[in-house]
């Protein structure tokens, strides 16, 4: 019964941590960017959601959009007002840009997470679930919220799989990821590419934050670890490689479930930080990187 | 008299590539040595050997008798080699005379005050490379030249007894390169030993006492640099075989309209001169070929026409001016670069490859132009399903040329395609441009140092020689005025 | 000396600072106190990352490991408070050169990777044993280092000047030429003939040193050792702030970094909630429009410096 229990709720969770760690990575990979404002970004989404939906009582529906709308315009300012100046700055030699950025979308997130407590307070919201009620999933109780979240991540990552492998637009991104100069030179605007890129990505952040939102609830105070645990998953399936970011999130899924049902909750996060100390020590390119 | 440095047996393998195949020499005291050899001859695999920045699988390297093979860098530089990089990059906040003083320190990590003795050794240096007047200024206010004269300063600085020289003239103009010269010179004079890498013969033949010239690897000759460059082996590989030229079909009103125009084109890297007043002109329907050995400035032409450098002087395409376009918007314009480094989608497939060639073409066009190249190079439709990082060099350069005339360039500029390559495969790719010339009215203008392969298509040649143009000229002419001098 | 930039700058600013208590309140010296042991928190880090180009994101590793073990030989062997800060400073160094060993062998993001699992892994042992650590909570300690805010005011003053003296000192010695050189390109520095490896490794243990003793002193200034004060992210990530608003690789822009960023969140207090938000907001400015942060733009001017 707790092995299924955990089966299921280990599915769930790894399943948003999938579509979290899907979006950081695609930055990452296309853009080279570690946005450590990814954390905040999908907080933004949770929290819009379940205000435009109860407090300013316009439905779940509503909220959810909402939710997916302002993290697009998070992503859209981080680009365009953070990162892309660093990058194009004549003043901070190349081996730097790196820390900078970070710095920059550490920065922007902390004021993200700011603004959010302090309009709407850092206790936890819980988005109101797209569909209410349980169903028996061999013999456990699930609520169809859990199932959703983990079907809509799937359907997220599925359709970001087909605009990548099945469009022109979308080889274009993953050509950019492989090589920038080479798609420069067939006549390509990198510009508009990073563009597509980051709204992709608000697009992606939105939708994990207001699922988490609804399954798990959130509060200003998650923002840090959401990105914390991002970035670690990338890590461990290999920085800029989708599958690997996909396979990581399900074992950081299921070994953070394990670790709470069967040692305790509040040591969670202990065994994945020792497998990704290993990691980075035995195979630093990650699980599936390349190197 | 032992010899200062003599290299023996050395090999080096990365993976399955051997870089560097039991090479051998000695330079006594008082002796410069040339190491020449084109791009993946090995030849700076052999000299980060010496310096122990990679450790060789094989061979000894003596240093006044020790053997120093397999040390660690900073070991090597105690015992007594002192080496200039090519893209040393100074402190920023340090003056000329601090660099130097870093070059006498002691390994030591309590050194917390700076020895009187060390100061006025390092004004005395300062002084003899002729940066004496300059020695309290910081690096961003100096010339280029004088960069590299403190390049040569902290090589020099605790009395080496070899001195290695990566690439000794590259980024100086014409001017400098004789100081220059005289300098590394006088080192000689002084008893080092002296290592010099490069591409070129004839820039250090007045220089080197004897040259050792390497292709892919292994030695090919080691006598004087007279000697090396009439030597065959030498001259087939570099410059490809016989030079000989075929008929070429005239077409009516070729070369009349002015397509792309180029002049007074200068480039900077950082403050290293590449390219210094360089003037070409292309015409409709011409094939033009640029003709110059590896450094020469080749691929810093065709970046700055591509817009991927920033240059100054103009250069017009079609009439207008191309300053201030991005490069995407210059390939959009139809001038289309396929670089040297191919710039492939390794994990794309051939057909994903060429498919993002024609993105700007509708599905029906691509379609046409897709069948039309299948046909020019049967074997990238063979393959198409496989990822192009699989390829074979050959089959990877065919590829970048299909995917580049995917996007039916006005102007197809081609930076050594002939890199690496096979003889039999250069054959295929000649006969691919020959098709091309013949069939349809591309304007293709080709860069290479392999003049065999660059001379038979080409309706005008152009040299151009450590960053300007040398000649320009008839192909049928150039055996006889340029070919001599070429190496 | 005396002509330089720097001095001229640094000198009268301790003077004023040496005089503060004379005509300053209680609460305001207290701030200060708690400023100055971030000074030297920063400076640490401007060492490494300035000089020997190694990112450290996990600062408070360093910190928190001086911190607690001077705090666990205080609370349960009641070791006088000299021995548990020498203690505190050893453990840090040996953290630093456990943190070295990977840092010379890895690149890039990598490399910041561990140290910053460093502190999410130390972070989670010190709560998971709180038992024995106090956990969240913190540790009660039995001594302090003085009760009157004056003292402990001057106790930080006077453990910045030296500390900022001797790093800034070293920043500009032989040595700290040979760490940049190392920092910026290890295969020159290399063949100059310099032991890069050895370098940095020296350089990773000046900085633990420094960053573990200022923590041991700062929870005896405070009383209780806690994780939200010296172990947390956000600790680190206020140093790393502090260091590059104040400008790289100048140690003294480090200091006034962390001065800045403790003044700052004060005196926004009033603006409740939203005082991190403009203080992350100003520092966000800082960077995209001054890169090379204050004391970089005031000796970029200067020239010679």
């Amino acid at each position: 019964m707790l092995a299924l229990q955990i089966l299921i709720d280990g599915f769930a969770i790894s399943s948003l941590y999938a579509l979290g760690a899907t979006g950081f990575t695609l930055i990452f990979g296309v853009s080279g960017v570690l946005n450590l404002s990814h954390g905040a970004i999908m907080v933004v989404a949770a929290v819009i959601a379940w205000w435009v939906a109860g407090t300013f009582g316009a439905g779940p529906y509503l909220g959810a959009l909402a939710g997916v709308a302002a993290s697009l315009a998070c992503a859209f300012f981080t680009y365009r007002v953070i990162v892309r100046p660093i990058q194009n700055s004549p003043s901070i030699p190349r081996e730097e840009k790196e820390i900078f950025v970070l710095t920059g979308t550490l920065l922007w997130g902390i004021m993200l997470q700011e603004a959010i407590a302090y309009l709407f307070t850092n206790n936890p919201k819980t988005v109101r679930p797209l569909v209410e009620g349980v169903v028996m999933i061999a013999g456990v109780r699930t609520p169809w919220n859990e199932v959703l979240t983990a079907v809509l991540s799937w359907a997220a990552i599925g359709l970001l799989y087909l605009l990548v492998n099945r469009t022109r637009t979308g080889k274009s991104l993953l050509a950019a990821s492989m090589n920038p100069r080479g798609l420069t030179l067939l006549g390509f605007e990198l510009s508009n590419i990073y563009v597509l890129v980051w709204a992709i990505y608000g697009v992606l952040a939105g939708i994990a934050g207001v699922l988490l939102g609804a399954f798990l609830g959130v509060s200003s105070d998650n923002a840090g670890v959401l990105t914390a645990s991002a970035f670690s998953i990338v890590v461990l399936g290999g920085l800029g490689s989708v599958p690997g970011s996909l396979f990581a999130a399900y074992v950081v899924g299921y070994l953070e479930t394990m670790t709470a049902y069967l040692i305790s909750p509040s040591i969670r996060t202990v065994p994945v930080l020792l497998l990704l100390v290993a990691v980075v020590y035995v195979r630093p390119q990650g699980l599936l990187g390349r190197r | 008299m032992t010899a200062l440095l003599e290299v023996s047996g050395l090999t080096k393998r990365f993976g399955g590539l051997v870089a560097v195949k039991d090479i051998g020499f000695s330079i006594n005291a008082g002796e410069i040595l040339g190491l020449i050899g084109p791009n993946g001859s090995g030849k700076s695999t052999v000299m980060k050997c010496i310096m122990g920045i990679e450790k060789p699988n094989a061979g000894s390297v003596k240093l006044d008798g020790t053997d120093v093979a397999g040390w660690p860098t900073h070991r090597i530089a105690r015992h007594g080699v002192g080496i200039v990089f090519q893209h040393a990059r100074p402190l920023h906040r340090q003056t000329i005379l601090e660099h130097i003083q870093l070059a006498l320190l002691p390994d030591n990590l309590f050194m917390l005050v700076t020895d009187h003795k060390i100061t006025r050794r390092a004004e005395e240096i300062a002084e003899r490379v002729g940066l004496g007047q300059v020695m309290h200024r910081l690096p961003r206010t100096l010339p280029f030249a004088d960069l590299r004269r403190l390049e040569l300063a902290k090589a020099i600085a605790r009395n080496p007894k070899v001195v290695l020289v990566d690439e000794p003239f590259a980024g100086l103009t014409a001017g400098e390169v004789a100081d220059f010269s005289a300098l590394i010179g006088s080192f000689r004079a002084e008893g080092h030993a002296v290592l010099l890498v490069d591409h070129n013969v004839k820039g250090v033949a007045a220089l080197v006492d004897r040259v050792l010239a390497m292709y892919l690897g292994e030695k090919i000759t080691e006598a004087t640099a007279e000697e090396v460059m009439r030597n065959e082996t030498v001259r087939r590989v570099y410059l490809g075989g016989k030079i000989e030229t075929a008929a070429r079909p005239d077409r009516e009103g070729k070369g009349h309209t002015p397509l792309l125009d180029v002049r007074g084109l200068g480039v900077l890297y950082g403050k290293a001169t590449a390219l210094d007043d360089v003037s070409i002109h292309v015409g409709e329907g011409e094939f033009v070929s640029v003709v110059g050995l590896n450094g020469a400035g080749k691929t810093t032409l065709f970046n700055a026409i591509s817009g991927l450098v920033p240059f100054s002087g103009t250069v017009a395409w079609r009439g207008e001016t191309l300053a201030g376009k991005t490069p995407g918007a210059i390939a959009r314009g139809g001038i289309v670069q396929c670089p040297e480094s191919r710039e492939l989608f390794g994990d794309m497939s051939i057909r994903e490859n060429l498919d993002l060639g024609g993105q700007h073409l509708t599905v029906a066009e691509a379609g046409k132009q897709l069948d039309w190249l299948f046909g020019l190079f049967p074997i990238l439709k063979s393959r198409q399903g496989q990822a192009a990082r699989t390829l074979s060099g050959g089959e990877q350069q065919m590829l970048a040329i299909a995917r580049a005339l995917m996007m039916k360039p006005k102007l197809l500029i081609l930076d050594e395609p002939t890199l690496g390559l096979a003889p039999v495969i250069l054959e295929q790719l000649s006969k691919a441009l020959e098709v091309l010339r013949q069939t349809t009215d591309i304007t293709v203008l080709l860069g290479e140092q392999n003049v065999t392969f660059a001379l038979p298509h080409a309706d005008r040649v152009y040299v151009i020689e450590h960053s300007r143009i040398v000649w320009e000229g008839d192909p049928g002419r150039f055996a006889e005025e340029a070919g001599a001098g070429y190496l | 000396m005396l002509r330089s930039r720097t001095f001229q700058i640094v000198v009268p600013a301790l003077l004023v600072m040496a005089l503060l208590p004379l005509g300053v309140g209680g609460y305001i010296l207290g701030l200060l106190t708690l400023a100055y042991y971030y000074a030297v928190f920063a400076m640490s880090w401007d060492l490494l990352f300035g000089f020997a180009g190694e990112v450290n994101f996990g600062p408070s590793f360093l910190i928190g490991v001086g911190a607690y073990t001077a705090a666990l030989l205080n609370h349960y062997w009641m070791w006088p408070i000299p021995a548990c800060l020498v203690a505190g400073a050893i453990a840090a160094v040996i953290g630093g050169a456990v943190l070295a060993v990977p840092a010379l062998r890895l690149t890039g993001p990598y490399f910041g990777l561990v140290t910053l699992v460093a502190v999410l892994l130390l972070q989670n042992m010190l709560v998971l044993f709180a038992g024995i650590t106090g956990g969240e909570i913190g540790l009660d300690l039995p001594d302090v280092l003085s009760i009157d805010d004056s003292t402990n005011y001057y106790y930080a003053l006077a453990f910045m000047t030296v500390s900022g003296g001797i790093l800034f000192g070293l920043s500009r010695s032989p040595v700290g030429l040979i760490l940049q050189a190392s920092g910026q390109d290890a295969i020159e520095a290399a063949a100059l003939g310099f032991n890069v490896a050895k370098h940095k490794m020296a350089a990773f243990c000046i900085s633990a040193f420094f960053s573990g003793l200022a923590g041991a002193m700062l929870i005896f200034y405070l009383g209780t050792a806690s994780v939200g004060t010296v172990v947390d992210i956000a600790v680190g990530v206020n140093v790393i702030i502090a260091a590059v608003l104040g400008g790289r690789r100048t140690i003294i822009g480090a200091a006034v970094g962390a001065i800045f960023l403790i003044g700052a969140g004060e005196i926004l207090r009033p603006l409740g909630q939203l005082s991190t938000f403009v203080v992350s907001a100003v520092a966000l400015v800082v960077i995209l429009f001054f890169p090379s942060g204050f004391m970089g733009r005031l000796l970029q001017s200067g020239g010679r410096e």
